[in-house]
């Protein structure tokens, strides 16, 4: 009994798991996952063979644009030429910072190339550099990623030579001692190797790529500032920017677009040390390719991009406006830098976003102060003698907050948009107009005291009868108005009539 | 009488003009007493602490004009004249020529776009030769007050804020920076400077590869690792240095000599 | 005198195998301009130079060396299993030692005879304790001496044209010849045949 209790626990387990021994064709409890397509085979079948026709000198483009597809169909011999240069640009406003780069910018150059080509890479580094540099790229296989066969002194070029075996688009870095403090200067980019089928054609394309930089100054502190090694290892970023500074991507930088066009970008995250969480604000993701790789995932709102990892996404733009990029560990957003727009022009689209319908006054639940002169009429109505002065005194309480945010404490109202309770001639002859006005709402054409007004008055559906009544007999007293009183008999009484829009009519 | 009240002026005075001369912007040579070094770089043959004899080195790096009155006097070193295998295409390619230094460059900056085989060559015409790896370790852990004060964070941001700053300032004058402990100056924070060893740092190209030792590529006990990982600043020197060989030249990279004990 | 008889000495040593017209300029990229003087495993000395005119491969190894350097000395013989008879009596091999201090003639000669590397064409020589470095930076060698006497370095084959000219190097050592190297071996001696075979100018 002791034995058979583990062992068909164990049973269970198995399968739950889908993978009973015992009897392989029990179907599991649990479905499998569902495969969305076959695996593409890596890089044991990612060779497609020698490379064919003339070398083919590499088009690279500076951040954020990126080169055209390749629309190639064989592989092919491909020649990229690299220089990496040290530079002074600033980070923010007012604020330099000593920037090594691939290719001048940060990001790098992107590169762009199809599975299968055998690539010729040249590294050079120009000759007032201070560091040596080299280059790992995640889209190769080989010691380092290449590392191992460019380190190159300033004044000097290298050159190595891969094959790019697995699709996908990947993170390039300079891998030289002290790695993280190179990597932190900005010294990282993307690499897209195209499926053999290609991709998609969409509208547009863009490269953005997230890094962290750790100045000694605080954030937007002004001058040339420098690295600040403890900051980076301790993980405190002073800036967490797209493309290397702020408002790289803002402004008459923004990336644009139009509406009806179907954007894809290109997404890379060069750390050195966080991860993003990569986030449109108000675009959702229609596919991403999580991690750079083969397939996709649909509907996603924000995205994880791994530090030294990457993604690609893809959304139609329906409706005008500026989407504002950021990585949803908000505050980097916001007091790092980590913003970016793409601002897309197009006809409004209501049906889809409507901007915004009203603006009015919610009150919360009665927001008004003193309400001890209610709790005194209601305890007066209750044994009968609630006076007029007492019916006064809380209408004044319950019409401040209420009423008077459109007709205002003085009654007079606003002109042109909210008529005036003060002498008005509206409900002169009969005092319960107001009543249905309070009860029911009034709406369209009406004319008060000689004034046309056409507005919207919303039913006052929460006030009670006596409080309707109240507030009714204290506008009846106030402001040159005639007098008398408004009872909650008659409020109810009114209140059971027909009901349907009051339409003003004079 | 008076001539020996004179004489023995002058012969008072002698040291304060000897200390005048030795001290400041100008060259010569400091003693650098014996001592131990805990090395940054962790050698797989030694444990801990390596001692380092006397010697003497020069207090700060060599000037171009200093240089230049060298080759004055040897044909073979001059641009045009060296040997392509001793010295780069862009060997002292800031002079205005072969000889004279020119006015856009000062005679009074630390010479730089020199070779190794040049610098060695220099330095063996004055007697002397490059300093190891490790004696110039060990002078450059001292600062103004210790003579190691590489524990201290705020050191090493200094040194760090000197890799930061783009080549495109001016260099100023070998010397003119602040006196170490030994009153060395300058071995930090204005060129990169040439060893006697620099081909005894072996680190992998890749230089991730911590603990790698890549045994078949080195021989013996494999590549060089780090043991002070944060101490950046020698990281990087040991990556410069690492990446040149003998006939390289770069526009931050001169040399000072030492003599003595090796 | 002595420049004269250095002269002869180098017109002699050309005599079986002239590249160039000995007189010609040494061209300025060339390992040979380096001054350094080595002593073989007989007690012989020599300018490195008077290896000029012959197509060379060499390195740098100790002796006492248990690890890579018995495999760089077998990389260097499979590169000769890989050649004509012919190509072969136009080749020399150089092994340099990084240890002069202990690699003796007496322990060249051993090490030589150990490795069945004893034949005219091979050469283990050692050079002077101050031009160590320099040598090693003409050819591209790192190397670090350790405490115990053993020496951390690169191991690498270095082929230089009769001019001394670095025409290719590896560092794939082992029983597989590095094919790229080989083809350069190969090329580089039919050239060098091919200038013997020219009438010599003037």
């Amino acid at each position: 009994m002791q034995r058979l209790l583990p062992s068909m626990l164990l049973g269970t387990l198995l399968v739950v798991a889908g993978c009973d021994r015992t009897n392989p064709t029990a179907t599991a409890t649990v479905a499998p996952a569902k495969v969305t397509a076959a695996a593409t085979g890596g890089s044991k079948a990612g060779d497609l063979g020698p490379p064919q026709g003339e070398p083919i000198k590499a088009v690279l483009t500076s951040p954020p644009f990126v080169p055209p597809p390749t629309n190639r169909t064989a592989p092919a011999k491909v020649i990229v030429e690299l220089e990496v240069i040290e530079k002074e640009m600033p980070i923010s406003e007012g604020v330099s910072y000593t920037f090594w780069t691939f290719g001048g910018t940060v990001p790098g150059s992107f590169i762009r190339i199809r599975q299968g080509d055998t690539v010729e890479f040249h590294l050079k580094n120009a000759p007032d550099s201070k560091m040596p540099h080299n280059i790992d790229l995640h889209g190769v296989t080989g010691p380092g990623g290449g590392a191992a066969s460019s380190f190159t002194a300033p004044g000097h070029a290298s050159q190595f030579t891969f094959k790019a075996l697995n699709a996908g688009l990947y993170v390039y870095h300079c891998a030289t001692a002290p790695v993280g403090m190179h990597i932190a200067n900005g010294m990282y980019g993307l690499i897209l190797v195209e499926p053999p089928q290609g991709l998609a054609k969409v509208d547009r394309e863009y490269y953005v790529m997230q890094g962290d930089f750790y100045t000694t100054g605080k954030y937007r502190e002004k001058g040339l500032q420098p690295f600040n090694m403890e900051k980076a290892i301790d993980e405190r970023p002073t800036y967490v920017l797209f493309n290397g500074s702020e408002g790289a991507l803002t402004g008459d930088k923004a990336l644009t677009a139009k509406t009806g066009e179907s954007v894809r970008l290109y997404v890379g995250n060069g750390g050195p040390n966080l991860v993003s969480s990569f986030h449109v604000i108000g675009e959702i993701f229609d596919k991403v390719w999580y991690e750079g790789g083969t397939h996709f995932q649909e509907n996603v709102q924000t995205t994880l991009i791994p530090a030294g990892g990457a993604a690609m996404m893809e959304f139609n733009l329906e409706v005008p406006g500026s989407y504002v990029i950021v990585d949803h560990s908000i505050f980097r957003a916001f007091n790092k830098g980590a913003l970016a727009i793409l601002k897309a022009d197009g006809p409004e689209n209501k049906a889809i976003y409507s901007g915004k319908e009203v603006d009015e006054t919610y009150l919360g639940d009665r927001a008004a102060p003193n309400l001890a002169s209610v709790a005194a009429a209601a305890k007066s109505a209750k044994a009968g003698a609630l006076t007029v002065d007492e019916q006064i005194k809380a209408g004044r309480d319950l019409f401040a907050g209420t009423c008077s945010v459109c007709h205002q404490a003085t009654g007079l109202g606003l002109p042109g948009v909210f008529p005036p309770l003060a002498k008005s001639d509206y409900f002169a002859k009969d005092p319960l107009r107001m009543v249905d006005a309070v009860l029911r709402g009034i709406s369209g054409p009406v004319t008060v005291n000689g004034q046309a007004f056409n507005s919207v008055m919303p039913p006052m559906s929460q006030l009670t009868d006596d409080e309707t009544a109240n507030i009714s007999t204290y506008v009846l007293n106030s402001w040159g108005n005639p007098g008398g009183r408004v009872t909650k008999e008659q409020v109810a009484k009114r209140r059971a009539q027909a009901p349907g829009p009051v339409v003003a009519q004079h | 009488m008076n001539t020996l009240r004179y004489l023995w002026l002058a012969g008072s005075l002698l040291p304060l003009f000897a200390w005048a001369a030795g001290s400041g912007s100008s060259g010569g040579y400091v003693h650098i007493p014996a001592g131990t070094l805990v090395s940054a770089l962790k050698f797989e043959d030694v444990n801990g602490a390596v001692r380092i004899d006397a010697f003497q080195m020069m207090r700060r790096p060599v000037t171009n004009a200093e240089f230049a009155a060298f080759v004055g006097t040897r044909p073979a070193w001059q641009r045009g004249h060296v040997k392509p295998v001793f010295a780069g295409p862009d060997y002292l390619g800031h002079w205005a020529t072969p000889t004279q230094v020119g006015t856009a460059v000062q005679g009074a900056q630390p010479v730089t776009r020199v070779s190794w085989f040049a610098a060695t060559a220099y330095c063996e015409a004055q007697g002397g030769r490059l300093p190891l790896w490790l004696e110039w370790e060990y002078v450059a852990a001292s600062d103004r007050l210790r003579r190691d004060a590489r524990d201290d964070p705020a050191w090493r941001e200094r040194i760090l804020a000197w890799y930061a700053q783009p080549s495109s300032k001016v260099l100023p004058p070998a010397g003119s920076g602040e006196a170490n402990r030994y009153g060395l100056r300058d071995l930090h924070g204005l060129v990169w400077e040439w060893t006697e060893d620099y081909s005894a740092l072996l680190v992998t190209a890749d230089n991730r590869n911590q603990g790698d030792a890549e045994t078949n590529r080195f021989c013996g006990a494999g590549a060089l690792s780090i043991n002070d990982r944060d101490n950046y600043a020698v990281l990087m020197r040991v990556a410069m240095l690492s990446s040149l060989e003998g006939s390289n030249t770069t526009m931050n990279l001169g040399f000072r000599c030492v003599k003595g004990a090796r | 005198m002595k420049l004269l008889l250095m002269f002869l000495m180098v017109l002699a040593t050309h005599a079986t195998s002239a590249g160039a017209a000995p007189d010609a300029p040494l061209p300025g990229n060339s390992v040979y301009q380096s001054p350094a003087r080595l002593m073989d495993s007989k007690s012989r000395q020599f300018a490195w130079a008077t290896k000029r005119g012959q197509v060379q491969i060499v390195s740098m190894f100790y002796t006492s060396c248990k690890f890579v350097c018995p495999m760089l000395i077998e990389g260097g013989k499979v590169i000769d299993q890989q050649l004509t008879a012919e190509e072969r009596a136009h080749l020399g091999v150089t092994l340099i030692s990084l240890d002069p201090k202990r690699d003796t003639p007496a322990a060249l000669a051993r090490t030589a005879r150990e490795r069945n590397v004893d034949s005219p064409r091979w050469t283990l020589a050692r050079p002077e304790p101050q031009d160590v470095r320099s040598i090693a930076g003409l050819l591209g060698v790192r190397y670090r001496a350790l405490a115990d006497g053993e020496f951390n370095h690169t191991t690498v084959l270095v082929l230089l044209d009769p001019e001394g000219r670095i025409v290719a190097r590896t560092e794939s050592i082992g029983g597989v010849p590095d094919a790229l190297f080989l083809a350069a071996v190969k090329r580089t001696l039919a050239n060098a045949a091919r200038a013997d075979a020219k009438p010599r100018s003037g």
